[in-house]
């Protein structure tokens, strides 16, 4: 106890302080989102979910393409099991995020893994995973900063779409969503310090265009794991260290 | 019913982040899987935004008239020279909206 008090003031900076870096550096996704959780909120009370129906489904559901996708089909009148295995197949891609975080989370106390795995969207992990590729170090309080930035700028923006209803136009048209690649991109070229991270890279940027252009359903989690295969084999291959 | 659907969908999205981040379940992940996994980050995000990027309207733009693409690449420039992400995000979404 007296240990714990002594170095309390210091321990509450450098929490604060991580906190802080985590919001700023999920800042300018935080900003892309706000144009999606707009149209998760005025399409949910325009296919006829009351403005508390609508905000508890961001509050605890928390996943923008699924959320979107499902009133969709609640709008057409599909029924509640096909609705779950659409989410389900949305939401695949989170177990790869979480088990590339087991390492780091899984030891934490279990209010720490339930909050951040309740929090673990593909803009969390972007930021954390990356931010542990550069650090080799995971800090619990830079993702909750982070996590929590995110999560208010989701809800706040779904509220402005219930209270604005069916009356935005073309919001999807904004072009927000080039704030989206801009900051990954800007996380992903510091990440880049081999050949077998520049060859995971190109195979999942051509796989997942492909697959759009396709229309292949599960594109991003078939790119992403074809991306990391060939970042592995190469790495094997050629010997290469991390 | 909607209730269903919205405590149905709340349950399944967080089982699917938080499953592999529970110590109880039995689960080692091997030397090969961990190397594997570390290609995540970059392999992810890049299967995420190629497509915002190189497809308009369900046809692959590569050209000049593409404002994502053409802000996409000032976006490398400056990730590649300042290595600074903030700035990266911030300077060609300014260039995005403003000038192209």
């Amino acid at each position: 106890m007296t240990v714990s008090t002594n170095i309390a003031p210091l321990q509450f900076s450098s929490k604060y302080t991580a906190m802080w870096r985590g919001a700023l550096a999920i800042s300018p996704l935080s900003i892309a989102v706000i144009p999606w959780g707009i149209l998760a909120g005025s399409f949910a009370i325009e296919v006829g979910l009351s403005p508390l129906e609508s905000q508890t489904m961001s509050a605890i559901v928390f996943a923008g393409a699924a959320q979107l996708v499902a009133l969709g089909m609640i709008k057409a009148g599909i029924g509640v099991f096909g609705i779950l295995l659409t989410t389900l197949l949305i939401t695949s891609r989170h177990f790869l995020y979480s088990m590339a975080l087991r390492r780091d989370i899984s030891p934490l106390p279990t209010r720490w893994r339930l909050l951040l795995g309740f929090l673990l969207t593909d803009e969390l992990f972007a930021i954390v995973a990356t931010d542990n590729s550069q650090r080799h170090k995971f800090d619990r309080w830079y993702a909750l900063g982070a996590g929590l930035c995110f999560y208010i700028s989701w809800n706040i923006a779904t509220l402005l779409g219930v209270v604005a209803g069916k009356n935005i136009p073309n919001i999807e048209q904004w072009g927000l969503d080039f704030a989206i690649a801009a900051t990954f991109i800007a996380l992903i070229i510091p990440l880049i310090k081999n050949k077998s991270i520049l060859i995971s890279v190109l195979v999942s940027l051509v796989s997942s265009v492909s697959c759009v252009l396709l229309n292949i359903e599960a594109g991003l989690l078939i790119s992403a794991i074809l991306g990391m295969a060939c970042g592995t084999v190469h790495e094997k291959l050629k010997g290469e260290s991390a | 019913m909607i209730w269903l659907i919205i405590v149905g969908m709340a349950s399944l999205v967080f089982i699917s982040r938080y499953v592999f981040l529970e110590p109880k379940l039995p689960l080692r992940l091997s030397h090969n899987t961990q190397r594997f996994l570390s290609y995540s980050a970059p392999a992810v995000l890049t299967a995420i935004l190629a497509p915002i990027v190189l497809v308009r309207e369900n046809t692959l733009a590569i050209s000049f008239d593409n404002n994502y693409l053409i802000g996409a690449v000032i976006a490398c420039l400056l990730a590649y020279f300042t290595r600074n992400t903030l700035l990266t995000a911030l300077v060609s979404m300014g260039v995005f909206f403003f000038i192209l």
